[in-house]
């Protein structure tokens, strides 16, 4: 095993003197997740306080001053302002207001009457800020409504309840934490297994195709080094690439993303309920346990993409050919991923028993909280089995001198 | 010692145009022995199979028929023992530019099992003979090819081989550089130790070459000293046994 470790050692050396490489490898996703998730939650967050925050802008034609004077009460929702220059229209459209809102002039006498008045709003539909304002108008017209309603009931001498047969309330069965956990447990494997192959690809060409092409292999097999040795140091450094890479990533991921929640639910004061509840099903998406488990499931599975990279890239003449060899294996990878994203998959039985695939499965149900010990013992079994006759297998396939020697 | 009994060395190739399989064979019962302390030199023209047997000796292939011995050990049977008997230097192999000769010696070092401290004195030692020690840190991506030649030279010797193999060691060299080289097989002849060279450079084989051995089409015609090997033919030069072996084996087509 001396002589393994030594190759390893040597390729990680030659590694660490390309400093751009191990930037993009190591440093790459350390950085890049928290960035990206806190500008994903910063922007949401600003988004929505800002528009929030501030009134919407209504013009008001109403002659008998029926609605103006509720818009009026409520200043925090709402900003009465003089008609815009030229087309109401194209003013909404250019945000120089929210909305235009007509009310009918025999509105007043209407009411007295009891008879029914109308109302037109004009805005955007496509903008969310004027949506804002409608739902702010529907809000305000609901409940004045109803003091209206029920003001003719009285005046009829009705029971109040006479307009309200029924009363539907709804609560939340759900769970923001669990459906978060749904949502990154079906991208994650993806990414994971994706960055580990892409990871481990580019290093594994380099180290063995990539020796080939630059007159270098043909030294380190002259050593005393045993053939064997040479090809499992390559296979060490290939798999442990790869698993650096989507440790990295895993940590990374899940760190970051244990932040960003942390952040929003000591936010806003009125999700304070809901976001502790949340956060009890978040707390377990950063659970080292599920981190832990589902980097367990990565072991086998890198072995496997390194051998089958390496046995690829040094039976190839030149990188080209090598990356022309790969490739197929990685967009089985990606298909497999992408098909294990696929709504309802998790209901084919046969699923636990497809490589690659089980192991995406497994950790896509770590994530949702479905974990099935038994389908992830076969995710796993079923993987290391598979690796270890992969390394066997290329052992002897290397060792013949027309791997080595193809010129 | 090197010692080669009826070697036998068949390559299996496909014809892109026929799509059929074609054997070639590349080194056919061939039979050589160089002493410890002796410079042999293999000629021949471009695909005789020099570097081919020079590969097999230095266990990098090995052989479909016959048998190799370094140093009395049968290189089938114990190769990595073997391996470590022999420098090997070719053209068709370079250096791991991402390091520089000291890092790379120290490398290699542990690769053959030396001592580390033993094979940095070695090292610095051969880079100092071969003029290159200024270079010694640098890192070898900016070198030329002659400075790359040199540190696989010192990369060759650093385990202190009993057997040295060297396959064109001079191509690409200016003279300078070339006469160091030979200086240094001399150096390696005068220490005991077996040297094989295969070269195209002629005067170089009247100037160090203690016998010769010129291969055509796979097998050894003629393995005398210099002067004996041109008596033999009737010629002045080397090169006129080319020339007459290539007429002969027109003829026999
Ligand atoms: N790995 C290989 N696969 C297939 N054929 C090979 C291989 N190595 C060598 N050959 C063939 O064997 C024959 C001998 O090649 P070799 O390299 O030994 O010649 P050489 O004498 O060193 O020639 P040169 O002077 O050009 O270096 C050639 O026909 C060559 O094409
Ligand atoms: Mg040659």
């Amino acid at each position: 095993m001396r002589g393994a470790l030594l190759v390893c050692k040597k390729e990680f050396m030659e590694l660490s003197k390309d400093r751009k490489t191990m930037f993009f490898t190591f440093l790459m996703p350390l950085i890049l997740y928290p960035l990206l998730f806190t500008m994903m939650g910063k922007l949401s967050q600003s988004d929505a306080a800002s528009r929030k925050g501030k009134p919407s802008r209504v013009q008001v034609l109403d002659p008998g001053q029926v609605v103006a004077p509720l818009l009026r009460a409520d200043a925090k929702a709402f900003e009465i302002v003089a008609a815009p220059p030229g087309d109401v229209k194209q003013a909404i459209r250019d945000q120089k207001l929210e909305m235009l809102l007509e009310v009918d002039a025999e509105a007043a006498a209407k009411l007295e009457r009891q008879q029914t008045f109308g109302l037109k709003a004009t805005y955007d539909k496509s903008d969310d800020s004027s949506k804002l304002a409608l739902s702010r108008l529907k809000e305000v017209m609901t409940k004045q409504d109803k003091g209206w309603v029920q003001a003719r009931l009285k005046a009829l001498g009705a029971s109040t309840d006479l307009a309200v047969p029924s009363r539907l309330e709804t609560a939340d069965a759900g769970d923001m934490g669990l459906f978060v956990g749904k949502l990154l447990g079906g991208i994650l494997p993806y990414i994971l297994m994706l960055i580990m192959f892409a990871g481990s690809m580019q290093h594994g060409i380099y180290a063995t195709a990539g020796e080939k092409e630059r007159g270098t292999l043909l030294s380190l097999l002259s050593t005393s080094l045993p053939r064997n040795q040479i090809i499992w140091g390559k296979l060490l450094y290939v798999f442990s690439i790869g698993l650096i890479s989507a440790l990295i990533n895993l940590l990374s991921m899940g760190l970051s993303i244990g932040r960003m929640f942390t952040a929003e639910a000591s936010h806003g004061a009125a999700t304070a309920a809901t976001g502790a509840q949340g956060m009890g099903s978040l707390a377990a998406l950063a659970n080292p346990l599920i981190l832990g488990l589902t980097f367990l499931l990565m072991v086998p599975l890198g072995l496997l993409f390194a051998n089958f990279i390496v046995m690829m890239g040094i039976q190839a003449k030149n990188t080209v050919e090598a990356g022309t060899a790969i490739m197929p294996g990685f967009m089985v990878v990606m298909v497999m991923a992408v098909f294990s994203m696929a709504p309802g998959i998790e209901k084919l039985a046969f699923l636990p028993y497809v490589p690659i695939l089980n192991v995406s499965l497994a950790i896509r149900k770590l994530f949702s909280q479905q974990g099935n010990a038994l389908e992830y013992a076969i995710a796993f079994v079923m993987t290391v089995g598979l690796a270890g006759t992969l390394t066997w297998l290329s052992t002897r396939l290397l060792n013949r001198e027309s791997a080595l020697f193809t010129v | 010692m090197i010692q080669l009994m009826d070697v036998h060395k068949t390559f299996t190739v496909k014809d892109k145009k026929t799509r059929m399989k074609k054997r070639i064979e590349a080194v056919k019962g061939l039979s050589l022995t160089v002493k410890p302390g002796e410079i042999y030199g293999l000629l021949g023209p471009n695909g005789a199979g020099k570097s081919t047997t020079l590969r097999m000796i230095a266990g990098l292939m090995q052989a479909d028929l016959g048998r190799i011995e370094v140093c009395g050990i049968d290189n089938r049977v114990e190769p990595e023992k073997a391996r470590g008997m022999v420098g090997y230097l070719s053209t068709d192999l370079n250096v791991y530019a991402r390091f520089t000769p000291r890092e790379l010696l120290r490398l290699f070092g542990e690769f053959q099992g030396v001592d580390a401290k033993v094979a940095e004195r070695r090292g610095m030692h051969l880079l100092e003979k071969l003029q290159l020690l200024d270079f010694a840190d640098v890192k070898m991506e900016g070198f030329s090819g002659g400075q790359k030649q040199k540190v696989s030279i010192a990369r060759a010797l650093l385990h202190d081989p009993k057997v040295v193999i060297f396959d064109e060691p001079t191509t690409g060299l200016d003279v300078l550089t070339a006469k160091t080289v030979l200086d240094l097989l001399r150096i390696m002849r005068s220490e005991g130790r077996s040297v094989i060279v295969s070269t195209h450079v002629m005067p170089m084989v009247d100037e160090i070459c203690d016998r010769v051995g010129i291969i055509f089409d796979g097998a050894l015609h003629g393995d005398a000293p210099p002067k004996q090997m041109l008596e033999s033919w009737g010629v002045k030069t080397l090169d006129e046994v080319f020339f007459k072996l290539a007429a002969q084996s027109a003829v026999e087509v």
